[in-house]
């Protein structure tokens, strides 16, 4: 176990090296210039080439790349050109709706998937079945913008009952702040709830053929014994890692929704700093997401000794 | 100063953005909400607090930095200029005391400053502060830089008194001074850094707090020093009724439509034209039209390539038919208008000097000038964005113009920050499509009109209009010499003057006394309960 573990956080750092090589020179080889964007339509090349230099744009790639590096290797990920604050400040100030809206979201999706998933198995072919079929290909295929202003027309514009877009006025209590959340939520909620129920439906269908599933039957079990101990246990690890995966998508990828929904997610912030070009923002973020993804992967791959006694390292 | 809506991209906007002065072709549509305005100044309520829904996050909060209005509409609520615009478009005084003494033949300002005003640090406002944050314009900021060109000295004079003293006769100084976007912004001197890290101005309004992507936070400035002179646009009076003002930044077009709607924004900058009936049905919202608003144009390249060449120029402009472009790019004609003239009728600059040239797709005139100029088949490289959707729609139209005329070419869509990159190098385009606001000083927009910009346009006739403009100090002898300039630019064609168009805004029916100005403004602004 020690070993596996020591190995895979070799892998980490290999991988963590990579994505910040190769997003640091695909963002500078990209063309645009934060500087341009920041003066303005009346700025003259010389005010652009000005701005440059006062940010070390100016400077040749490996000069800029060595400079990053060796500040990231002190935990700096740098300044933003535009925010004007540190980029893990920034990132910190994002954290908060970014989990929030992730943990809701894949709540939901869970809450819909898994159980629609397991009834689609068992009822295979059913009505019940086609239903959920259908409504999984249906959540696939939604667009979560255009899902996200129906709600917003029917919940927040017509009922009143939730707030348009944002993150609450300054100084509002966190439950305030979560009430912001809630039609993001259901929006990402029940798109990707499309994937984990296919997922389910799918492993279940593997395992309610399997001979120990037959043998627990012969026994007397009950079939929701059956079902939810035997079959669902078996199942739950693809499930598992599906809900993982999404969760690490979500946590820099619901930038649609976050665009819709005003949140200033960290989604929300890569894209805005994409398209400022502002390369620390874009460097910093994009590595702090791929860190995410990668621990997630390894927590789940830990989650699997829990799960199945059968899994070992 | 772009500030058009940008559909569903989330810009701090970045782009960016635009805001204008949409409104000088509306001198008498303004003078009238003016005195609406003034009306109900007596009505608005005091206290509570304004959401208002901007088009991104705002690229900087210095107001000097950055010509996006979205920086400039937040930053007037904070910072003034010695001088400003009345409804009428007027230079009037803000925190000068009166307008300038000018003498020496038009070389020497003396400005006269307001006693009494404090900063939001306590700070009484001298001419050493004035002078500080003008010196800081023209060393840095992308406008302050234009104008400095003209300026031999600038000093004080006393404590309530600057001097500024001219290289020649600059008639556009006072307006250069009162533009609210990228602007001469007069700051404490204790607080003046590059970057700047403290907001302290005199406005009716202090910064509090900036949360990226969620608000900008202004509250009461409660020493604020008002004048005393009536309300009017920008100028007299500023009374801050709202105790705090929230600049949202709500990248999603629909979602500020949808957020008007509902109530949770008091107002709503630059919506989709399409919303306009919907939000007029509504009954809790007001939206607002600003006719014009500004100008979509095409920026031609007269320094390299086949566009160089001026008889190719004429041809391009000929092929255009520049009301089809507008429909494209806009669709309702309640949303754009076919305008020749660069100025309207009822604004000092109206004239038709030149305007027989306005595209009208006459395609076997322009093959014929096609021809007389030799074209050797290049392709002419088209560069737009889809960043702001009417671009795009009105180069696709303008291609298949250009098609129509013989020419062949070369159509590059890439986004907004790559755009402005490429055309600061002339080898990599021919013809780019922008827009800009109708500001009150032709002079100050298109910056083609002065030296550098990307197009690179400079000949003897452009000098000389420019030159005799710019001398001139009498109101009725400048409009005339406006026209010899829109002349030369029909004429040697270094831009396209699609037309213009119009913009939506919409105001909760709860904000009281809101007057309708291009930067939006919130002083004299209350809130009903």
């Amino acid at each position: 176990m020690t070993r596996y573990l020591a190995s895979r956080f070799a892998g980490m750092v290999v991988v963590m090296l990579l994505v910040a090589t190769l997003v640091f020179f695909i963002t500078r080889l990209a063309p645009g210039d934060p500087a341009a964007v920041m003066l303005g339509e009346q700025a003259t090349a010389a005010d652009i080439a000005q701005l440059r230099a006062s940010y070390g744009l100016d400077q040749p790639l490996p000069v800029q790349f060595a400079y990053w590096l060796k500040e990231l290797a002190r935990g700096n990920l740098g300044q933003s050109i535009f925010l004007q604050r540190p980029v893990t400040q920034a990132l910190l100030e994002r954290a908060e709706p970014t989990l929030y809206l992730t943990l809701f979201s894949i709540v939901i999706a869970a809450l819909i998937g898994v159980p629609c998933g397991i009834a689609s198995a068992v009822w295979r072919g059913r009505a019940i079945d086609q239903a959920f079929s259908g409504f999984a290909m249906l959540g696939a295929s939604i667009p979560s913008f255009w899902f996200g202003l129906i709600l917003m027309q029917i919940f927040a514009v017509a009922l009143g009952w939730f707030p348009v877009a944002g993150y609450g006025d300054p100084g509002v209590p966190l439950a305030d702040r979560l009430h912001h959340l809630v039609l993001p939520a259901i929006v990402l909620g029940v798109v990707n709830s499309a994937l984990i129920l296919r997922f389910t439906r799918a492993s279940m269908l593997d395992v309610l053929g399997e001979d120990h599933i037959r043998t627990a039957r012969a026994k007397g079990a009950s079939e929701a014994r059956v079902i939810l101990h035997h079959a669902l246990r078996s199942a739950l690890i693809p499930v598992l890692t599906v809900v993982a995966l999404t969760f690490a998508l979500l946590v820099g990828g619901a930038i649609v929704t976050e665009t819709v929904f005003g949140l200033p997610g960290i989604g929300n912030l890569v894209v805005s700093a994409v398209l400022r070009r502002d390369y620390p923002v874009i460097q910093g973020a994009l590595l702090v997401i791929a860190a995410l993804y990668v621990l997630i992967n390894l927590a789940t791959d830990l989650l699997y000794l829990v799960v199945d006694p059968r899994v070992s390292y | 100063m772009l500030r058009f809506a940008q559909g569903f991209v989330p810009v701090g906007r970045t782009a960016r953005a635009g805001r204008g002065e949409r409104a000088i072709a509306s001198l008498v549509a303004a003078a009238a909400f003016a005195l609406a305005g003034s009306a109900a100044l007596a009505a608005p309520p005091r206290g509570g607090a304004a959401n208002i829904a901007m088009i991104g996050e705002p690229q900087t909060l210095d107001p000097m930095a950055s010509t996006a209005d979205l920086v400039g509409t937040i930053m007037l609520h904070v910072y003034e200029q010695l001088y400003t615009f009345d409804a009428n478009w007027n230079v009037t005084p803000m925190l000068a005391e009166s307008m300038p003494a000018i003498s020496n033949g038009g070389l020497v300002y003396t400005i006269p400053l307001r006693k009494g005003v404090k900063f939001h640090n306590g700070h009484e406002m001298t001419a050493d502060d004035v002078l500080a944050s003008l010196k800081r314009w023209m060393d840095t900021a992308p406008r302050g830089k234009a104008l400095a060109k003209e300026v031999k000295s600038i000093e004080a004079k006393g404590p309530n008194a600057i001097v500024i003293t001219l290289n020649r006769a600059y008639a556009p100084l006072l307006a250069h001074l009162a533009l609210p976007n990228g602007f001469a912004a007069i700051m404490a001197k204790d607080s003046i850094a590059t970057p700047l890290t403290q907001f302290i101005g005199t406005g009716p309004y202090m910064f509090k707090e900036r949360k990226p992507d969620q608000y900008v936070q202004l509250v009461r400035f409660d020493g604020y020093a008002a004048r005393s002179e009536p309300a009017s646009g920008y100028a007299g009076k500023r009374e801050a009724l709202l105790d705090e003002l929230r600049f949202i930044p709500v990248p999603n077009a629909n979602t500020r439509v949808e957020g008007s709607l509902s109530g949770q924004y008091h107002f709503a900058d630059v919506l989709p034209v399409e919303s306009y009936a919907r939000l007029e049905s509504a009954a809790n919202v007001k939206p607002l039209l600003t006719a014009p608003f500004g100008f979509p144009y095409l920026v031609l390249n007269t320094k390299q390539g086949p566009l160089a060449n001026v008889a190719l120029r004429q041809a391009v402009q000929a092929s255009l038919n520049d009301a089809d472009m507008l429909g494209a790019g806009f669709g309702d004609p309640k949303f754009y208008s076919a305008d020749a003239n660069h100025y309207a009728k009822n604004t000092p600059f109206y004239s038709t000097a030149g305007t027989e040239h306005y595209g009208k797709g006459d395609a076997k005139k322009a093959a014929a000038l096609v021809a007389a100029a030799k074209y050797d088949g290049t392709p002419i490289k088209i560069l737009t964005s889809q960043q702001y959707d009417f671009h795009y729609r009105i180069a696709l139209v303008m291609a298949e113009n250009l098609k129509a005329a013989g020419l062949k070419t070369d159509m590059q869509v890439v986004d907004w920050s790559t755009l402005i990159q490429r055309r600061n190098d002339p080898a990599l385009w021919d013809i780019y499509i922008t827009h800009s606001a109708v500001l009150p000083e032709p002079t100050l927009t298109p910056p083609q009109l002065g030296d550098g910009a990307p197009g690179w346009w400079s000949s003897p006739a452009k000098d000389a209009a420019l030159a005799a403009f710019n001398a001139e100090s009498d109101a009725k002898k400048r409009g005339a010499l406006w026209g010899n300039i829109q002349s030369v630019v029909y004429t040697e064609v270094p831009y396209i003057r699609v037309g213009n168009f119009n913009s939506v805004t919409a105001r909760s029916s709860k904000l009281d006394g809101y007057v309708a100005m291009p930067w939006p403004f919130f002083w004299n602004t209350g809130l009903q309960k």
